[in-house]
């Protein structure tokens, strides 16, 4: 345990500014779309009604959350930029006890930013005596997951690199590669058309709308993006674990 | 636990890269010495400090530690042992109280009391950042971290390079004062030899990925010495005595072997005792035989 709480500090510790950059985005964010419920700002007659601007509300701060959550926490790269990474290959924790540190550290980010999501869900849902819980927990475990999938990605990648130079140049080429992945995806049939929008020139028109409210609102869209970011955590942890084995060549 | 002989076993080690090879190199630390690993850049000593310590694998050959396999108890190994880089590898946020919090939870035998102690004889600010630290002050930060966990054997790299006199000595001192109770081993790799005159018990000379020489310091410069002589005058000197000469102007220093035999061979020559950096030097330029 105490193995732990050491790797689990150095972790949180390197970690904390970016955390408070963040934090301090989140809330500007989360404060400015309580401005309008505070002053009453729904009660006008020909503004959007109260449920419509809070599910906007809370589908913004959900997905900002999990964005926040979900993404790169940066210290793969401040490892190898100090020379940590060689310098854990000599200290006592196994692997394994480090890439469970890793996801421990990830999963306590998720926690932090799901529960102020939710904190600012209630705060908005109060205000509009409105139920949008459970879209919220959908929007932001599907934003958690999507970002984590590119962290994934993106921490395989690293992984490759020994030291500063060597991250660069992988940097460089990584950057490259997604943006060729990009281009090539945009050369399938469907893939580079842009939306057209309703006649109303909504982006949504009603009957989507409604189709997508009733996917937020599945009790089955909750089981399932729980159980792709169970799939995700575990896969994060053996990439982790790859990663934290792996010898220079 | 401490029952073994050797603190490290290398045996038949070789490691391939593109352009380099450690080339089935094999040499023993027996317990209680310090141990001076020298060469000149790229010869191998970082290479070989990485394999032993696992940071890479080798291709073939037998690496023991503590008497322990390096790589199958390599968690046990990790417990006991201590690494000093030539560079800090902290990260520069941290400061001196937040290496202790770090560590102590990763040594089962961490003892705050020996850091703080270290930290306050090397008068190292304890809440500074280390980004703000000198050089000398980030060694000596990643020295005190090194001797605070009761480590067997302590493994650096360059660790007194780029660092004063004044602090050179002060960590020297350390380090016979860790190895006083004759439990614990010192691998110390430099290019520094005068140092290793200092304080080391044997010395290893890596070049070209090759061990060139091993053995007890005191035997190593006692064996070697310095002939001088005229030019006209080298046929005379055996093949097999010499390792290499060097030629100037007013005649040739010809480094010998078997220095006690030699001078009983050839009476009429002086054979001034030869330094560790003399004989790097002279072994270096081996293959070219006469060099100026």
């Amino acid at each position: 345990m105490k193995l732990y709480r050491s790797l689990i500090y150095r972790e949180l510790k390197l970690t904390r500014k970016r955390c408070i950059l963040m934090l301090i985005l989140f809330l500007l964010l989360s404060l400015l779309m309580l401005t309008p419920i505070m002053l009453g700002g729904f009660s006008e007659p020909g503004e959007e009604s109260p449920a419509e601007m809070v599910l906007l509300f809370v589908g913004m701060v959900s997905l900002t959350g999990g964005f926040m959550a979900g993404t790169n926490n940066g210290l793969q790269k401040a490892d190898i930029n100090s020379g940590w990474k060689r310098y854990s290959f000599v200290l006592p924790p196994t692997a394994k006890q480090q890439a469970i540190s890793d996801l421990f550290v990830k999963l306590c980010y998720i926690l932090f930013f799901g529960l102020l999501s939710g904190t600012f869900t209630l705060i908005y849902t109060i205000a509009a005596d409105f139920n949008a819980f459970g879209i919220m927990l959908n929007i932001y475990l599907g934003a958690v997951c999507a970002v984590m999938l590119i962290d994934i990605a993106y921490s395989y990648i690293v992984m490759f690199a020994n030291d500063k130079n060597q991250f660069k140049v992988i940097g460089v080429i990584a950057f490259f590669g997604a943006g060729f992945v990009l281009r090539v995806f945009g050369l399938f049939p469907g893939m580079n058309k842009t939306e057209k929008p309703t006649e109303d020139g909504a982006l949504l028109s009603e009957e989507q709308l409604n189709r997508l409210m009733s996917v937020l609102t599945s009790h089955q869209t909750t089981l399932c993006i729980l159980a792709v970011f169970v799939v995700l955590c575990v896969l994060f942890f053996l990439i982790m674990w790859r990663s934290r084995e792996r010898r220079e060549p | 636990m401490n029952d073994y002989e050797n603190a490290i076993e290398i045996k038949g080690v070789t490691k391939k890269y593109d352009g380099f090879t450690l080339d089935n190199i094999s040499f023993d630390i027996p317990k209680g010495c310090i141990m001076g690993f020298i060469g000149q850049n790229g010869a191998g000593k970082t290479t070989t400090i990485r394999s032993l310590l696992h940071i890479t694998d080798i291709d073939s050959g037998e690496i023991r530690l503590l008497g322990l396999d390096h790589i199958k108890d390599e968690t046990a190994i990790k417990k006991r042992i201590a690494v000093v880089f030539d560079e800090l590898p902290f990260h520069d946020v941290f400061n001196a109280k937040d290496m202790a919090k770090i560590f102590e939870g990763m040594y089962p035998e961490w003892d705050n009391d020996a850091y703080m102690k270290y930290i306050e004889r090397f008068q190292l600010p304890q809440k500074k950042k280390i980004g703000q630290f000198s050089k000398g002050m980030k060694m000596k930060l990643q020295i005190a971290c090194a001797l605070s966990h009761n480590a067997e054997l302590l493994v650096m790299d360059e660790a007194t390079t780029g660092l004063d006199p004044v602090v050179r000595d002060e960590i020297l001192h350390i380090f016979m004062e860790y190895l006083q109770n004759g439990e614990r081993s010192i691998l110390m790799s430099s290019h520094i030899t005068s140092d290793l005159e200092k304080i080391a018990d044997m010395v290893t000379f890596i070049d070209k990925g090759k061990i060139l020489l091993t053995g007890y310091k005191d035997e190593i410069i006692e064996q070697h010495g310095i002939l001088k002589c005229g030019k006209d005058k080298l046929k005379e000197i055996d093949n097999e005595d010499i390792v290499s000469i060097r030629t100037n102007d007013f005649g040739a220093e010809v480094m010998v072997t078997n220095r006690e035999n030699v001078s009983y061979k050839y009476r009429e020559y002086v054979i001034d005792p030869a330094s560790l950096d003399d004989i790097m030097l002279y072994y270096v330029h081996r293959d070219m035989k006469e060099w100026s």
